[in-house]
């Protein structure tokens, strides 16, 4: 069953095209990976789907509604989980979790219950008289996710929801993800963490400069990039990296230079590493070469051209 | 009447914006008259600059939670923008309320003489609710507090000059006298004017009604800009 549904969807900021007509679909009960690097288009294309930004062409079906998507009806099945912390560090992390139920109608003990249950959730069931602003980044991130769970939304948004925390706190999240899909929740989970995406997505979404470039399952997606080889050379000097030389050479499909290293992605038994290493070895001095098996990482790579994170991030 | 509750709960919440509402008002009581000018005790004169901070203080409050993203969250949830605006203000209101009534009936418990108690809780309330849709309006401009709260810091400084709250219009120039009246300071500074001596009710309601116009205006002015 659709729970929601974008089609043809077109957003400008000025003159910058940001989503370009995209078309998706969200089943119930899946865990949806929307990948994609900064500036993508993710986080638009989340802000369109709940309404904050408007669009101006194309059509959102959410819970069957497409005259009025947003309604008050339909905001009480959705969570957002926004990219920055959105909580008051002010307020303890019991009122926070109180006021956003309260915000969605929660009253009472029903209310009472709710915010002991988010929070036991996401693992602060002890911290919930402490204030925010003596918690950890992931811990903060927790709280977080936790604000947007106590009206158990049916559809889960989540933006980029593990930025900047610690390999624990990420992995809690995401188990606590898989948990909130058993439970019957349907998720769109925007990253630029491939493995995150790797690890719950039911289906990968990949987005690029305001389009959806490929979706599918993640083992599609890497048989698409199967029948290709890749090799990865450490250089010593990558400014003379024969690029345009490299590209030339029989069955290479790709050349990217990133930093000191460089990727080169051929056709499958190609049989042109030896030209390949002479070529590097002669203008720019090979440090190291490894052969890697296709990933999601790897998938973007091939569509796109492009490292899905930038180096000083990862 | 969630926001509502919540936003009374953050005003209080840090020692900067406790001092601001509950000190520094209950210390205007105590301030002494003085010899010629102001006709009212000293803490009289200056709550209108308390005033003044405390609404900047409040309304910086909404400020925060759209610098923070917490606007957006809430953009989503089955709740209007009117309805987080409208109760964030009531909350405002009733706080700005309390403390007029504290420190006019608070000075009148202590014998100050205040001429017209009631008269002058109701312009002390007028000014608080202008002064509170002016720091709304003004907050709309900005994306980060503490950019918008410094040139706010600045701003009062030249508005209760011009206004006459801290010399008296009168030994201004012709052509600053003229400018003043554009200044919602000048008409709290004619209304204290009138407390003291004032006969013509029209008079008041004038003031009062100059007051109501900017808190109109300005809300308006500050509702726009919702994210």
């Amino acid at each position: 069953m659709t729970i929601a549904s974008i089609q043809g969807v077109v957003k400008r900021y000025g003159a910058h095209l940001v989503l370009d007509y995209i078309d998706l679909d969200i089943y119930e009960g899946e865990i949806i990976g929307l990948l994609g690097p900064n500036g993508a288009g993710k986080t638009t294309l989340i802000q369109t789907l709940t309404g904050i930004t408007s669009f101006e062409r194309g059509k959102i079906e959410i819970f069957g509604q497409s005259k009025n998507p947003f309604s008050n009806q339909n905001k009480e099945r959705i969570g957002l989980v926004t990219q920055g912390i959105t909580v008051f560090e002010e307020l303890t992390a019991k009122e926070n979790l109180q006021f956003f139920a309260g915000v969605y109608g929660l009253r009472g003990e029903e209310k009472k219950k709710r915010v002991e249950e988010a929070l036991e959730f996401v693992g602060l069931g002890d911290k919930g008289n402490k204030t925010p602003n003596k918690f950890s980044g992931g811990m903060k991130r927790r709280l977080n996710i936790a604000c947007a769970l106590t009206h158990r939304p049916k559809l889960l948004i989540m933006d980029e929801p593990t930025v900047g925390i610690d390999p624990q706190s990420r992995n809690y999240i995401l188990e606590a993800v898989k948990k909130l899909r058993e439970n019957g929740t349907t998720i769109l989970y925007t990253t630029h963490y491939m493995e995150e995406v790797q690890a719950i997505a039911s289906r990968v979404v990949i987005m690029d400069q305001g389009q959806i470039i490929k979706q599918g399952t993640v083992d599609e997606l890497i048989q698409m990039v199967q029948h290709e080889e890749k090799v990865k050379i450490d250089v010593t000097d990558s400014d003379k990296v024969p690029v345009n030389e490299l590209e030339n050479i029989a069955g290479v499909k790709k050349v990217v230079v990133s930093g000191n290293q460089i990727t080169i992605i051929s056709a499958f038994d190609s049989g042109n590493l030896d030209r390949i290493i002479t070529l590097v070895k002669e203008h720019a001095g090979v440090l190291g070469i490894q052969a890697d098996k296709p990933n999601l990482e790897d998938v973007f790579l091939t569509l796109t051209g492009k490292e899905l994170r930038d180096k000083e991030e990862a | 009447m969630t926001v509502f509750k919540f936003a009374l709960k953050r005003s209080f919440s840090n020692i900067a914006n406790l001092v601001f509402l509950t000190l520094f008002p209950v210390a205007c009581i105590f301030l002494p008259r003085g010899e010629e000018w102001p006709f009212l005790p000293y803490g009289y004169q200056y709550f209108g600059i308390i005033i003044l901070f405390i609404g900047i203080r409040l309304a910086a409050i909404i400020l925060e939670d759209r610098e923070k993203g917490v606007v957006k969250r809430l953009a989503v949830a089955p709740i209007s923008h009117f309805n987080y605006l409208s109760q964030n203000l009531l909350a405002y209101s009733v706080i700005l309320i309390l403390q007029c009534a504290i420190v006019v009936y608070g000075g009148v418990l202590f014998g100050q003489e205040l001429y017209q108690p009631g008269w002058l809780f109701l312009l002390y309330v007028s000014f608080s609710f202008a002064s509170l849709a002016i720091a709304l309006a003004w907050i709309s401009i900005y994306r980060k507090k503490d950019v918008a709260f410094l040139i706010y810091m600045s701003l009062i400084f030249i508005v209760v000059v011009l206004g006459g709250l801290i010399i008296p219009v009168e030994m201004f120039p012709d052509l600053l006298k003229r400018m003043a009246v554009i200044l919602p300071t000048y008409w709290l500074g004619q209304g204290l004017n009138w407390v003291v001596f004032g006969e013509e009710i029209l008079d008041f309601l004038i003031i009062n009604g100059v007051l109501w116009l900017y808190t109109i205006v300005f809300v308006v002015i500050g509702s726009t800009r919702k994210i």
